[in-house]
This record gives structure tokens, sequence and C-alpha cells, in this order.
């Protein structure tokens, strides 16, 4: 009976009632009205659109405890208990939706490319369309302010800070060993391919407390979630050969590319400045497999890596040597991320890495291997939209053996290292102008016996949707790197860098600027007092730095129609008292002043893209020693400028074609010392320059789209 | 007796919300006629919230934003439009992934990403774009709109690449006979495409 008469009542109430006005008037925070919003009764088609002055005004037939729903585009939308019958004009205020454009992100340190970045400073195309970059990751980021160019070397260098102060993540798991094994003064790349990836976040200082183990940079890589459509590309190039191909199910996916590289032919052909006995191969292979989940999405990604070369090094004191070098590499990777409960996030991954290097030199051998372990977990909980914590725990392994015999010498090291850490963060906005985030990081070191902490911080004011400023404050930790902690029991101890930035951005309508000022600090350094670090070296850490410096950056892709071009310039100042440097004085990898011009002009009637990249980096310093002094002279300037150029041949053909130093500069990036003075006194010298004068690369890419229906039906 | 009673104002009722339901998408269809897009969209999001069983509100209002799009050269406006018809294609689409003019509503989303910049949004849309297209072949070889907006969007690409359109003029003819054939399930259901279908097989004939 009672259920009926709550039916009857109800029913009743909703026909037998008279009609109810409902009006009023919607505006945003500032009490500005915001017209075109949709105001009605939820359940109901009763409502309206709100006028220019954020008016509304409608009649409806229910009545009693109603809910009124409130939506609006680039708004949070509101549900506001109300009766109809009540005839006062209601005031609604509208939020700005949580995760619109006017969240507040520091960006300090920061740049980042891909769909999700706010802003963008390199789109993911750019790193196969940027000339002189040829597909690599790494020389694409050398277009970025901040970095250093060490054309010798092909690594990052990022504020005065060593390659190997950088740390690689890829989908938030740790990489052992990012770049292709080389030896002195031959340049490596990347090892990654970049169409596998969606995004990625280059952080030049000041980086979250999720992040340790890395005293000047993080460059964090993002594998693609989700791949468009099944397809299969082919590429052929003067250098080798690559094959990729793309398979997509409902809930799952995979992805895989292979890739053989053999310079012999391209060097019979272009002069060569080194002699190789055997050029450059290798056969590298990387596979991501995705699978969705109800509330997340479980990533695999493992890449092999197989490379030799063989070739006369030069040198004014013993003239050539021989030296070879296999390496192989294995990576894999798993992650899992999804969200459960009430706003939590979660993120969980392993990942196993291992580097094997064979070297060979006239009469001796070198054979090491790296194991790299690394296991992560993260939990994020938003408690508003202005408050997100995070925490997480890190644990870092690395086992590394090296054996080196020669005649009559067998000498082997090892050592293990094990870090934990963990740490915790907090995102907040203080207001719509003030946001921030503080975290601090703990990280237990059992090879060297110690625990450090370090805190980070970082806030942000916005001046309005397009420009911010923002600050970051750092403290990081970084252990030694194998070179000396294979002379373990020394008495190690991690090297410290502080860091301290102050940023300006603006945004708006593809145009970007980039303003950053950095003081970097450093402590700790690992200092030696022979040529080399060796077993006889007494080692110390002592060693001090600094670095300060300005970094511009300036993308515009709308004031000239169809042309894209960005402009890097960094200006550094930086000394260190390191290694076996016998006073403070700024490395030799250090250019004062490093400019990058790249631009990109679609040309539509040729269905082309050319491209030209100009990088200047000032002289770089180097002891002479026929003067006074460490570090008493600089090299001439360096000047690349390379030409690029992508031909649709149709919607999936690609002819591309680039030439690296297209002016001839004669570049030198340093000099080598005779070690004791000719007849006259003087020390002669060697120039140290690159492997060739230039580079040229044709490739044809073709993208085979599947279309097979059988295939595409199962699928759905 | 009571019993009755109620089974009769209920179907009554029932009835009432059903035809209530009618009115109100013609209206709303009416306003979009109109050319009066915001209201329109309004409509169409207050019907959608009321009857979560109807799956036509929000392919509408898919729809409307979508074709709004095209009618603004704003940036943001472009992407607040797209992101709304956006939010209504996913709403159905999680509810049923087999309807063909869900995947017709989603290419034409894809679409005009990339007809507000083509420089930045083609790389990434195209193959989306395709892709639901060839979902929506899979599901309804001989739906008209689905053979149409299939043929001209592959045009598109091929003019630009100064292939030849005859393949697709000829799925453009195809689909203007299965257009002259169709018969739509009820009034409200997704008759549109002739105009523009007729337009397109014009420019064939040149």
């Amino acid at each position: 009976m009672k259920p009926i008469l709550t039916f009857l009542t109800l029913f009743l109430s909703f026909f037998a009632s008279s009609q109810h006005k409902v009006s009023g008037r919607v505006t945003d925070a500032a009490q500005k009205p915001v017209s075109g919003v949709n105001v009605f009764i939820d359940g109901t088609y009763d409502g309206a659109t709100t006028a220019a002055d954020g008016s509304f005004e409608f009649t409806t037939d229910v009545s009693g405890q109603q809910v009124l729903s409130v939506s609006a585009l680039m708004y949070d939308p509101q549900q506001i208990a109300f009766s109809p019958e009540q005839n006062t004009p209601l005031v609604i205020v509208l939020k700005p939706l949580a995760n619109s454009i006017d969240e507040i992100v520091v960006s300090a340190g920061m740049m980042q490319t891909g769909d999700k970045a706010r802003v963008s400073v390199l789109k993911p195309l750019d790193i196969v369309t940027t000339a002189g970059s040829a597909g690599n990751i790494i020389a694409a980021l050398q277009t970025l302010p901040g970095t250093n160019n060490v054309g010798e070397d092909g690594r990052l260098f990022v504020r005065g800070g060593e390659a190997d102060e950088t740390q690689t993540y890829i989908d938030g798991i740790r990489v052992g060993q990012p770049y292709g094994a080389t030896v002195g003064n031959i340049p490596t790349r990347g090892r990654f391919s970049p169409f596998l990836f969606s995004g990625m976040a280059f952080s030049t200082g000041g980086y979250s407390a999720e992040y340790g183990q890395a005293l000047s940079s993080v460059l964090l890589l993002n594998t693609i979630d989700e791949p468009a459509q099944d397809q299969t590309d082919i590429s052929l190039m003067t250098v080798g050969l690559g094959l990729g191909q793309t398979r997509k199910w409902q809930k799952s996916s995979v992805s895989y590319n292979l890739s053989y590289i053999d310079l012999s032919p391209y060097q019979a052909a272009i002069a060569q400045n080194i002699k190789w006995n055997r050029a450059f191969q290798s056969l590298a292979g990387e596979t991501v497999y995705r699978y969705k989940l109800q509330n997340g999405l479980f990533k695999f990604y493992a890449a092999f890596d197989a490379s030799r070369f063989d070739l006369n090094q030069e040198s004014i004191n013993t003239g050539q040597t021989r030296v070879d070098l296999t390496n192989r590499n294995f990576y894999l990777n798993s992650s899992y991320s999804g969200s459960f409960g009430n706003a939590w996030t979660v993120l969980g991954g392993v990942a196993y890495g291992i580097g094997q290097n064979r070297i060979g030199f006239s009469g001796g051998r070198v054979s090491d291997d790296e194991n790299t372990f690394h296991v992560k977990g993260k939990l994020q909980k938003k408690f508003s939209g202005s408050f997100r914590l995070s925490f997480g725990a890190d644990w870092f392994y690395t086992d590394f053996s090296e054996t080196y015999r020669a005649t009559g010498i067998n000498y082997p090291t090892d050592f293990g290292q094990s870090i934990a850490a963990s740490y915790a963060e907090a995102e907040f906005s203080l207001s719509k102008k003030w946001g921030g985030r503080a975290g601090l990081r703990l990280d237990h070191n059992t090879l060297l016996d110690e625990t450090v902490v370090s805190p980070r911080l970082s806030m942000a004011y916005k001046l309005n949707k397009k420009a911010q400023f923002s600050a970051a404050y750092g403290a990081f930790r970084q252990a030694p790197g194998t070179v000396y902690l294979k002379f373990e029991p020394y008495d190690f101890t991690s090297e410290r860098a502080s860091h301290y930035l102050v940023n300006y951005q603006y945004s708006h309508d593809r145009q970007t600027l980039r303003l950053e000022a950095y003081q970097k600090m450093y402590a700790n350094l690992l200092r030696y007092d022979t040529p080399v670090p060796a077993p006889e070296s007494q080692f110390r850490q002592d060693g001090s730095g600094y670095a300060r410096g300005l970094d511009v950056f300036w993308r515009d892709g709308k004031s000239v129609r169809n042309v894209e071009y960005w402009v890097s310039y960094s200006f550094i100042d930086t000394q260190r008292r390191y290694r076996n440097f016998p006073e403070q004085a700024t490395p030799g990898f250090v250019a004062d002043h490093t400019l990058s011009v790249v631009t990109k002009y679609w040309i539509n009637s040729l269905r082309s893209q050319v491209g030209l990249t100009h990088t200047f980096a000032s002289g770089r310093p180097y002891t002479n020693p026929n003067r006074d002094g460490f570090m008493n002279s600089r090299t001439p300037a360096f000047n690349n400028l390379s030409l690029s150029w992508a031909y649709l041949l149709d919607a999936q053909k690609i002819l591309y074609f680039s030439a690296s130093n297209v002016l001839n500069n004669a570049n030198v990036f340093g000099y080598e010392y005779a070690d004791s003075p000719d007849a006259n006194g003087r020390f002669a010298r060697r120039d140290i320059i690159p492997t060739a004068d230039r580079f040229f690369f044709v490739g044809f890419f073709w993208t085979i789209s599947s279309d097979k229906k059988a295939n595409q039906l199962r699928n759905l | 007796m009571k019993a009755i009673t109620l089974v009769l104002i209920l179907m009554s009722w029932v009835a009432g919300a059903q035809s209530k339901f009618e009115t109100g998408m013609q209206k709303a269809l009416a306003l979009w006629g109109e050319n009066k897009t915001g209201e329109a969209s309004a409509l169409f999001e207050r019907i959608a919230a009321a009857e979560p069983d109807q799956w036509l509100p929000n392919y509408y209002l898919a729809m409307v934003n979508a074709t709004a799009s095209f009618q603004t050269r704003d940036k943001e406006a472009v992407s607040a439009y797209l992101t709304r018809a956006q939010q209504a294609v996913d709403v159905e689409m999680a509810k049923d992934d087999r309807n063909p003019e869900l995947y017709v509503v989603q290419a034409l989303v894809y679409t005009a990403w990339i007809v507000s910049d083509p420089m930045v949004h083609a790389m990434v849309y195209s193959p989306k774009a395709m892709e639901a297209y060839q979902k929506a072949e899979m599901l309804a070889p001989d739906n008209p709109r689905v053979v149409f907006g299939k043929a001209e969007f592959e045009m598109g690409t091929a003019r630009y690449f100064g292939k030849d359109v005859k393949p697709m003029c000829e799925q453009v003819n195809r689909a203007i006979a299965l257009f002259k054939a169709e018969k739509p399930q009820s009034p409200l259901y997704p008759a549109w495409g002739l105009e523009r279908a007729l337009m397109v097989q014009q420019e064939c004939n040149k």
C-alpha cells in the first residue's frame, strides 16, 4: 500500500501541479556572466541556455526536491539541489574545469613533447624531420636549450654536467644503458626508435622527487598508449633496412620494429677521416605490447641491440691503435598504470637491463657485463582539484663485473650496488594564480653505506592563461659511476648538486617562449691523481663546482605560413674541480654560447618538407702545453648547417634526404697533444675532428596500413 | 481494481513519455535546422540526460557540435565543440560499440580536427578517421552514410596526391542509390547525407 501511495503522490505532483518559473543568473568566479550555459532539471527536458548577460529563465511542471544540472564547456559541471516552487532567482557560480588549461603546472626545468603536453616544445615527428637528427631522439633534444653539443660523444650533456648525470626513463621505469656502446671520439646514438614513443619530457633541472640518482637531468619517454591502426612500416636506407609492424585488437596491441644497419657500403663511397677495419654494424629491435584493463593499462617493452665495429684509433703518442668493440644489450620493462577507488592512481613496474661489451685493443682485451634492475611503485591520491599527494618507492640494483686481460695480466673487478629509495610529494594550488609542488626523497645505498635526504620545491605564479613565472629548488644525489665504483673498497660517497631556477613561459596559438635562468652548485665531486681512474689512483671526494646560465627558447608556427621554426640559445658559465683537474676550470665539453636554429618549411605544391638546422657553439676549452696553465686555450667555434628534404610520394610513401655540414665547416672538437716536446721544444698536436666531414642519408619509408577485412572483423 | 488503475496510469505515463521524447527530439532537430546550434545542443544534452536508454540524443549532440566546429576559425571554440562531441560519442560507444552510425559521427569528429589544422592534426587523426570508417563498413557495408563518408574522406587524400578519384566516385554513386532506397527505422533515425553526396557526385562528373 505504502509504495503505491508514494507513487501516486509523486505522480500527482508530476501532473497536477501548476507550472513553476525557474530563473537566475550564471557567472564565473570573477562575477563575469557566462553565456551558452545549459541549465536544466535533471531527468526532464525543462531547461534553458543562458543569454549574453548570463541570465536564464524557463518553466517546468515538476516540483519538490529536484536536481538542477548546470553544464558548460570549459567549466566544471554542477548539480544543485533545489525546489522549483521556491520561485527565487538562482545565482550560480561556475568553477573552471579542474583539468582545463587553467591548472597550474610548474614549468621550471621541464620541456615536453607530445599530445598530452600542455606546452609542447617538440612534436613527436620533429625527431624524424629535424634536419641533422636522422631519427636520433638525442640529436633532436640537442636542439633544445640547456644542452651542450658534444659532437665527438653524442650523449646529452646538460648545463655543465657530465653525460652520466642524466637518467633516462621509459614509462616511468629507469633504463640502465640508454646509449649504444662506443669508444673514444666516436659519437654514439640513443637506442630508442622515435616511432614507438608518443611523448617525452626532458627536464634540465629542478625535477620531481620521483626521480633520483641524477645530478643534472632526467629524460622521460612514454611509449604510445594506443596505436591508431594496424600497419606495416618498411624503410630502405643508404645505411640499412628497417621493418616495423603494429597489430591492434580490441583490448590489446603489439608493435615491433627491427633494424639492420651496416655502414660499410656508405663508408666505401664517402671519404672517412679514420680508418675503419669493420664499419659499424648493428641489428636492433624493439617491441611494445599493451593490454587495456578495466581501469588501467599494462605495458611491456623490450629492446635488444647487438653491434660491432673495428677501427684504427689515431694517437699522436702511440700512432695507430686497433680497437674493436662488440656490444650486446637487452632491456625489458613492464609497467602497469591505472586508477582505483576514490581518486587513487597507481603506477608500478619492473625493468631489467643487461649490457655486455667486449673491447679489444693492441695486446689487451676488456670484457664487462652490467646488469641493472629497477623496481618501482607509486601511488597518487587526488584529494581535491587543488591538492594531490603522491608517494612511492624505488629499488635499483646494479651488478657489474669486468675483466682486463693482457699478456701476463688478468685483472678482474666487480661490484654490486643496491639503492633503495622512497619519496613523497604534494602538488597543490593555493589560489587560481599560485601553485606548487613540495617533495622529499630518501635514498639508501648499501654499497656506499649511506642514507641521504633530498628535498625538492617548486612554485608557479600564473600571470594569465598564456604566461606564468615559476621557480624551483632541488637537492640531488648520485652515486659515482661504474668507472669508479669498480675500485671499491674505496670509501665513496654520493656526489651532490643543488639547483636553483627561475623560469618565464609564454605560450599561445603555436608560439612558445621560454626563458630560464639557473644556478647549480656541485659538491662531493670525485677526484683522482692519475691520468685515468686506475687501481693505483688515490681517490678523494672534495671536488666542487658551479654552473650558472640562461636558456632561451622560442618556437613559432604562426608568423610565416607553412613555416615552423625554433631558436634555442644557451649561455653557460661553469667551472669544476673534479676528476684529475689540478684546479677549478671549465671542462672541455662546455661551450659558453650555444645557438640552434631549426626551420621546417612545408611546400604544398611539391608535397615536400624542407628542413634546415644550424648549430653554433663557441670554442671549447683545452690545455695547450706550449703555454702556461690549465685549460688555457679555446678551440675555434663550431658551425654545422644540416639540410633535409622529405618528399611525400603519396600518403604512405616518403622519400627522405638529408646532409649534414653542407657548408663544409672544418670543425675541431679539441686537440690531442704529444706527451713530450719535439726537437724545437714544442708539443706537437693532433686535431680531434668528426669521423667524416659530412653525413649523407637517403631513405625510403613506406607505410602499409592493413585493410584486411577478415582480420578487422575479428578485431571488432 | 486498484491494480488495474495503476496499470492504466502507468501505461498512459509510458505512452506520454514516448511521445514526449519524440516531440523533444523534433524540437531540437528543428532548432538545429534554424541554425540555433547552442540551443539545439543544450536540448539534446537535456534529453540525453533524461533518457539514458536512447542513443539518438547523444548521437545528435555529437553531430551538432562536430558540424558547428566547421563554421568557426577560433581554435579554442573548435576544441570546445569537438571535446563536447567526443564526450557524447564516448558515452554511447561505451553502451554499444557495434552501431555503425556512431562510427560515422566519430569519423566526422576526427575529420573536423583535421580540417581545423591539417598541419598539426592530419598525422594523428587521418588513420583514426579511416579506422572508424573501416569499422563502420564492417558492421554495415550498405549503410549509405558509411559508404559515402568513407568515399569522401578517401577522395580528399587521393586529390592531394594527384591520384585518380574514379573508384571513390563509383562508391559515391553507389551511396546515392543506397540513400534513395533507404527507409529510416524511425522518423528520428539518421537519414542525412543525400544532398552532400549529390554535390560530390557533381564534382565527380565535371
